[in-house]
């Protein structure tokens, strides 16, 4: 009997299953999953500001950076927990006008490249806070990967786009003011090392010939001599400073790199080369000029602030 | 319809010097092309309609790019095919590899030779029309060995047996499932079947519901003959529930594995040909064929006043069922039963045989195929051989003694 029975179970089982898929056939529409590029889901509308003053109303999603306004205070970088944000700025010259934010703040420092690393960033807002010019935006385009075709741009029309590495260089400078700037800083902080250097040697020696004046007067009139062992230690604490701010400014150079690799200019080369021959501003000359003095200070308070 | 194409031809002036030979055999090369291209262009719109209706019952939309609503996308993947390399694998048995789609598809094109698409759209009317059907499309199965033999690899060898056990096993029910039919009706011809389904009766013969005098209203014994030729058809025909030759999740692709481009695509159209035919096979012994559904045209009107009933029915039902409007089926039986009501010219057309009603039928049963394929999992090869011999078989005989009976109680036969 379990023959029949077996048989009348497998049909209305069938009948069954005939049923489901004709009530999805008739209506398919209801059910269906979101067609993505032609549909989207609406951004949520809540509130997600840090405080009551800005509170506004997106989602967490592509930052976006108002170049014309960054006066490169690099405090969104010092706010990434990621340090997803590699900011390069190199001051300007002393007739340069940099313009003025629209908040009317005298730009002084040349952003020369300003990279977010998308692929790194986790979308924290940290970095939008901080910065005094309310130039850098998270956006609602939750949709980095896209044709041109698409029409999902929302951003600036100027910030260069690397689709295939997320990385966004939002920086206006072109490459080879890039590294006509890197060649003059780095030419800076090499004069101001050696004049440091010259400088400590100089003072090196008046100490050591203070020293041995003393010690010659000493020898006159004492035999031991505790002072000039300090002076040396001294002058040694110097020199390490010197080291330690030399490789500082390499640290920089494979952010530059990054830009160097993906751009199109021919002559890119990557990675902490000596200075091309072609760049106007030799060493030596600035060491003479007056004004040396004053553009050799700003390595090192640029330095001091990264850190 | 070669002859009276032939005749038609003869009939221009500048033509009739061609003389009855000629004549006869450009006819006949003209109705093997058009019978062809029926069969390509067929596939192509079933393959469409075919991903649409699964990604329907998957709750999917099926193809949307190409073409408004993907229509185009079959055309696309056509030319596709056209343009792929034609790989021999280097260990096939090269001669029945190359054979082998070739057997498959003209086993099922040829078949259409004898399918009566109207009363007078026939290419070829054989009194052994149903005995030639039947035994050509068992054809297939030898392609299909040839081909999975000749491909040299085990899931096309596997596939091979499989579909050859599987159609020869069907090939019993359906052929004594048919064979009920043939007694009814005392013709293998196809025409003479449909013919002989013709007019209005009641349904069983004594419930007093009048229908159409298809075979599936003829008793209850074909009415279950109607499914059960259907789910042997399916098997014969190695469609889903029945695709053991071809099971994706075992054998790859069966007895296709090895075939790309073109020879692939032949599988392909063979394999909806085969479809098309069992629709029409089903259409033509079960429910009428090219006669239309209504005896009259006062039949017709009232008949589609019907329908809209139904679908007001419906439409309340999923409204009930769902809380959603649906408004496809009334929208569609309201406009054809106003249009009955308005214009009497329509509603004769509607009430007159012809090739409409079975493009409707056909279509209606290749539905109900995609239907199965898409809602039952597939059987195993050891179910497969049950249901076969021990549940479709033992019916189908108990269906032709039934016959049998209920023609002697009817007074159709004597003894
Ligand atoms: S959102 Fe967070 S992780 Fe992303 S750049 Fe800003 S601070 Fe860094
Ligand atoms: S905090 Fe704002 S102004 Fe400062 S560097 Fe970042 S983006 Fe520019």
């Amino acid at each position: 009997m379990s023959y029949f029975s077996n048989i009348t179970n497998a049909v209305g089982t069938l009948i069954e299953g005939m049923k489901v898929t004709m009530g999805y056939f008739v209506r398919p529409r209801e059910h269906v999953t979101l067609q993505y590029p032609d549909e989207v889901w609406p951004i949520p509308t809540r509130n997600i500001g840090v405080g009551e003053l800005d509170a506004y109303n997106t989602i967490r999603s592509k930052l976006v950076v108002d170049i014309d306004d960054c006066i490169g205070c690099k405090a969104c970088e010092r706010a990434c927990p990621v340090n997803c944000i590699h900011i390069d700025t190199y001051k300007g010259g002393p007739d340069e006008d940099l313009g003025t934010t629209s908040n009317g703040t005298k730009i002084k420092l040349l952003t020369a490249s300003f990279i977010i690393d998308m692929s790194e960033c986790m979308f924290c807002d940290l970095c939008t806070p901080p910065c005094p010019e309310d130039c850098i935006t998270m956006t609602p385009d939750y949709q980095f990967i896209s044709n041109d075709n698409l029409k999902m741009d929302v951003t600036p029309e100027q910030r260069w786009r690397d689709r295939n590495l997320l990385i966004y260089q939002f920086s206006k400078v072109s490459e080879t003011e890039r590294q006509q700037r890197k060649a003059q800083a780095e030419a800076i902080a090499k004069a101001k090392a050696e004049a440091l250097a010259l400088k400590k040697a100089e003072a090196l020696k008046a100490a050591e010939d203070k020293a041995a004046l003393a010690a010659a007067e000493e020898a006159v009139t004492a035999k031991l001599d505790p002072t000039s062992a300090e002076t040396v230690s001294a002058s040694e604490s110097v020199s390490t400073d010197i080291n330690s701010t030399g490789s500082e400014v390499k640290v920089d150079i494979p952010i530059a790199s990054v830009t160097l690799a993906e751009t199109p200019v021919p002559a890119a080369e990557p990675v902490a080369n000596t200075p091309e021959p072609e760049t106007p501003v030799a060493p030596g000359d600035d060491i003479s000029t007056p004004d040396s003095s004053e553009n050799l200070e700003d390595p090192t308070t640029k330095e001091s602030e990264n850190g | 319809m070669i002859q009276s194409l032939a005749n038609w031809i003869l009939s221009f002036d500048i033509l009739a010097g061609l003389g009855n030979p000629i004549a006869w055999g450009l006819s006949l090369f003209i109705v093997s092309a058009l019978i062809f291209v029926f069969v390509a262009v067929n596939a192509i719109v079933l393959v469409y309609i075919e991903r649409k209706v699964s990604a329907f019952m998957q709750v999917r939309l099926g193809p949307m790019r190409v073409g408004k609503f993907g229509s185009l996308q079959t055309v696309a993947d056509a030319l596709k095919l056209l343009q792929k390399e034609d790989i021999i694998p280097r260990s096939a048995d090269k001669i029945l590899f190359l054979i082998g789609p070739w057997v498959i598809l003209v086993a099922s094109v040829v078949t259409f030779a004898a399918i009566p698409f109207s009363d007078t759209l026939l290419a070829a009317d054989m009194s052994i029309g149903l005995f030639y059907v039947v035994s050509i499309s068992s054809i297939v199965v030898l392609g299909i060995v040839m081909a999975g033999w000749a491909s040299n690899n085990k899931w096309s060898l596997y596939g091979a047996m499989r579909s050859a056990a599987q159609i020869i096993s069907y090939e019993i029910p359906v052929g004594i499932t048919l064979i009920a039919v043939v007694a009814v009706v005392g013709s293998l011809n196809l025409q003479t079947i449909v013919q002989a389904q013709g007019g209005t009766g009641n349904l069983f013969y004594w419930i007093p519901l009048p229908l159409p005098n298809w075979f599936i209203f003829h008793s209850p014994f074909l009415f279950l003959a109607a499914f059960i030729y259907l789910i042997g058809a399916t098997a014969e025909i190695n469609r889903t529930p029945f695709d053991i030759p071809e099971s994706e999740s075992e054998l790859v692709a069966g007895f296709m594995t090895e075939f790309s481009g073109l020879r692939w695509a032949l599988f392909f159209l063979s394999e909806y040909a085969n479809a098309t035919l069992v629709a029409f096979l089903v259409a033509i012994i079960f429910l009428g064929g090219w006669q239309s559904p209504f005896s009259n045209y006062a039949g017709a009107q009232i008949g589609f006043s019907i329908l809209t009933l139904l679908a007001v029915m419906w439409t309340l039902f999923v409204k009930a069922k769902t809380q959603r409007l649906s408004f496809y089926p009334l929208g569609l039986s309201l406009m054809i039963t106003i249009a009955a009501w308005l214009f009497p010219g329509f509603a004769i057309w509607l009430a007159s045989p012809g090739l409409f009603w079975m493009l409707i039928k056909v279509g209606s049963v290749i539905f109900l195929l995609m239907w199965f394929r898409w809602t039952f999992p597939r059987l195993r090869v050891d179910q497969l051989m049950y249901v076969s011999w021990k549940v479709i078989l033992p019916i189908s005989l108990f269906n032709l003694m039934g016959v049998a009976v209920w023609m002697w109680l009817t007074g159709e036969i004597h003894f």
